[in-house]
């Protein structure tokens, strides 16, 4: 049970203040609604929404109380761990139950876990009617009360933004090109955000239709009067670029700078590349020279094409291991290894522009595999009639 | 669009296997590996072509394919071409009957225009690449036709044909010209670059092909109406 696996750790810290517990009786069956750790954009994914399947379980005052003996047994366990209880994050709460309850089990979901209630209990909606049984929303008996406001709430938003455009056309001032609300780089929320959102299920029907209510709205010349309604249902993507790990310039002894590019994996071949500044354009590969060791001409173009797309063709010195795979994956591999590598000595703008030429993807193709009742990854057997 | 965005960004099957697929989850998009289209300032892009970079910013970018530079000598016209030719894997030997084939055309062009008289001599285009591209466009059809059934029979139909196919019906000619009406001894670079430079001149078996096709086209027009599409 969630309820009594929180309150068995919260409550327990709570009263070992004096670090003598025991091991024994932390119960560490916590079924259903556990977070999981996984820092993906959306957790709503993990756990599923009770809160819809009928009336509320936990009142408010036991939520208080759950969230009051949460706040006190982390300041506990922070004072176990010698750590200062004010900067205790969740990541050190997390840390500290895997040390202090060890746990064998295989199962995440099945370990000792420490969590703010609020992540623990799913958000439930209070009672909709009132002492009389009268439901307080107009919408109740819809039985999707909040979705269906949702939506009479969008097109009002529309027919307002339409009035606005009437009222301008009356005064003369209507143009076409008015300022639109940028899209570029942002999302509508998923179907499970939104259900999140309102607290209620709602099926894929449901979502299409709320999604094309808002593309129509946005579809109006004038919708940036209602910008912020729309963005709140839209959430912003991460720029690519800010994900490259770029490590920062090594110098050896006489001053020169010098990067690694640390071994990239193409089709089974794997290659490490030592990148040395001020140099003439040498590169040698496993001890031998690079046009020695691949005699193909496609193959050497693969290796110089990071350096010359940046223009820096004669002024990297590069020392090469490859081992695996064929010529042109251990080219492929070397080819990621320096791109990687020439990060180090890249601008911001410069990485981006190498990203978006392909340069920093690994290449994820790999021989297809063989399926049973074929002859092979695609052929299968010959066809007999009888 | 898919669940967690994690789950995107990472080599992919998918759930259920169609007959083209890739490992590449659909959200990547294409590379860019052109030098040119990066030093464009910012001031001379067209709208869409500023929502195109916005666009790419946020999305993760396949890796660029072995056969792809950003050298000036990286035509995907010609790498299609070595595709076509290459027969159980080996590009290398593909590669190279295309290199003696351009080296081939460059000769004899370079002979035709040292024997031309001096009014000829701006005409004759000695670029093989050139030579290449516009041999390849006059083989190109502008119509093809559809095996429809209609009625218990089959009526060759009239269709338009997109830009792929055209290209793509222009080298197999091409191809399959080269490897099938050769005398025994003589070798694929000779006859492919024979054909190409017929080819540049309007003549040779390819572009013959070409107008037999665009005639049978011409000659079934009263069944263009079965076309539904």
């Amino acid at each position: 049970m969630a309820a009594s696996g929180g309150r068995t750790v919260g409550s327990f810290l709570w009263k070992c203040g004096n670090c003598c517990f025991n091991f024994n009786t932390v119960s560490s069956n916590l079924t259903r609604q556990v977070l999981s750790r996984q820092l993906c954009v959306s957790a709503v994914l993990h756990r599923k929404n009770l809160a819809a399947a009928g009336p509320e379980k936990f009142s408010e005052e036991f939520i208080k109380k759950q969230v009051e003996e949460f706040n006190i047994g982390k300041r506990h366990l922070a004072n176990m761990m010698g750590e200062d209880p004010e900067t205790f994050t969740q990541g050190d709460i997390n840390r500290s139950i895997a040390y202090l309850f060890p746990s064998g089990l295989f199962d995440k979901k099945a370990k000792p876990l420490m969590k703010h209630p609020d992540e623990v209990f799913p958000k439930q909606r209070a009672v909709q009617w009132g002492a009389d049984g009268r439901p307080f929303h107009f919408l109740f008996y819809t039985g999707k009360q909040s979705y269906y406001s949702l939506m009479h709430d969008t097109f009002t938003k529309a027919l307002a933004v339409e009035k606005h455009q009437d009222r301008l056309r009356g005064k003369d001032l209507f143009t076409q090109d008015a300022k639109q609300i940028s899209l570029v780089g942002s999302r509508w929320l998923l179907k499970e955000e939104l259900e999140e959102l309102l607290v209620e299920t709602i099926s894929e029907h449901d979502y299409a239709r709320f999604i094309q209510l808002m593309e129509r709205l946005l579809s109006l010349p004038y919708c940036s009067v209602e910008e912020d309604f729309v963005q709140r249902y839209r959430r912003q993507l991460e720029i690519q670029s800010s994900k490259q790990q770029v490590q920062p310039l090594q110098y050896d002894q006489h001053g020169v700078a010098y990067s690694t590019g640390d071994g990239k994996q193409r089709k089974t071949a794997t290659g490490t590349v030592l990148l040395r500044d001020s140099g003439s354009g040498s590169i040698s590969i496993n001890g031998t020279n690079y046009v020695h060791y691949f005699p193909v001409l496609q193959d050497r173009e693969q290796l110089m094409f990071p350096l010359h797309f940046m223009g820096v063709l004669g002024r990297f010195d590069m020392q090469c291991s490859v081992s695996g795979g064929g010529h042109s994956s251990q080219a492929g591999a070397l080819r990621l290894a320096i791109s990687r590598a020439m990060l180090s000595f890249l601008s911001e703008g410069q990485v981006e522009t190498m990203r978006q030429a392909g340069l920093l993807t690994p290449d994820p193709r790999i021989k297809e595999r063989k399926k049973p009742g074929q002859e092979g990854a695609r052929r299968k057997f010959t066809w007999k009639k009888r | 669009m898919a669940a967690s965005l994690t789950g995107l960004l990472k080599p992919w099957t998918p759930r259920v296997l169609l007959v083209r697929w890739s490992r590449y989850n659909p959200y990547y998009l294409e590379p860019e590996p052109r030098k040119e289209v990066y030093h464009i300032p910012e001031t001379e892009l067209t709208p869409e072509q500023k929502e195109e970079r916005e666009l790419k910013s946020v999305r993760p970018i396949k890796a660029a394919t072995n056969s792809v530079t950003s050298s000036v000598f990286n035509d995907p016209v010609l790498s299609k071409f070595v595709n076509m030719m290459m027969k159980d894997g080996d590009k290398i030997i593909a590669k190279g009957i295309i290199t003696q084939t351009l080296e081939n055309m460059k000769r004899k062009q370079v002979e035709k225009y040292h024997k031309a008289p001096e009014g000829k001599k701006a005409e004759t285009e000695c670029n093989p690449y050139a030579i290449f591209h516009q041999a390849l466009e006059n083989c190109k059809p502008v119509i093809g036709l559809a095996s429809i059934q209609k009625g218990g029979k089959f009526y060759q139909v009239p269709i338009p044909l997109t830009d792929d196919r055209r290209r793509f019906l222009a080298m197999k000619w091409m191809i399959t010209e080269c490897r099938d009406n050769k005398h025994r001894r003589t070798l694929m670079y000779e006859k492919l670059s024979q054909e190409l430079l017929a080819a540049f001149s309007k003549e040779g078996n390819v572009v013959k092909r070409k107008h037999e096709l665009h005639k049978m086209a011409e000659s079934n027009r009263a069944y263009a109406h079965y076309r539904w599409w």
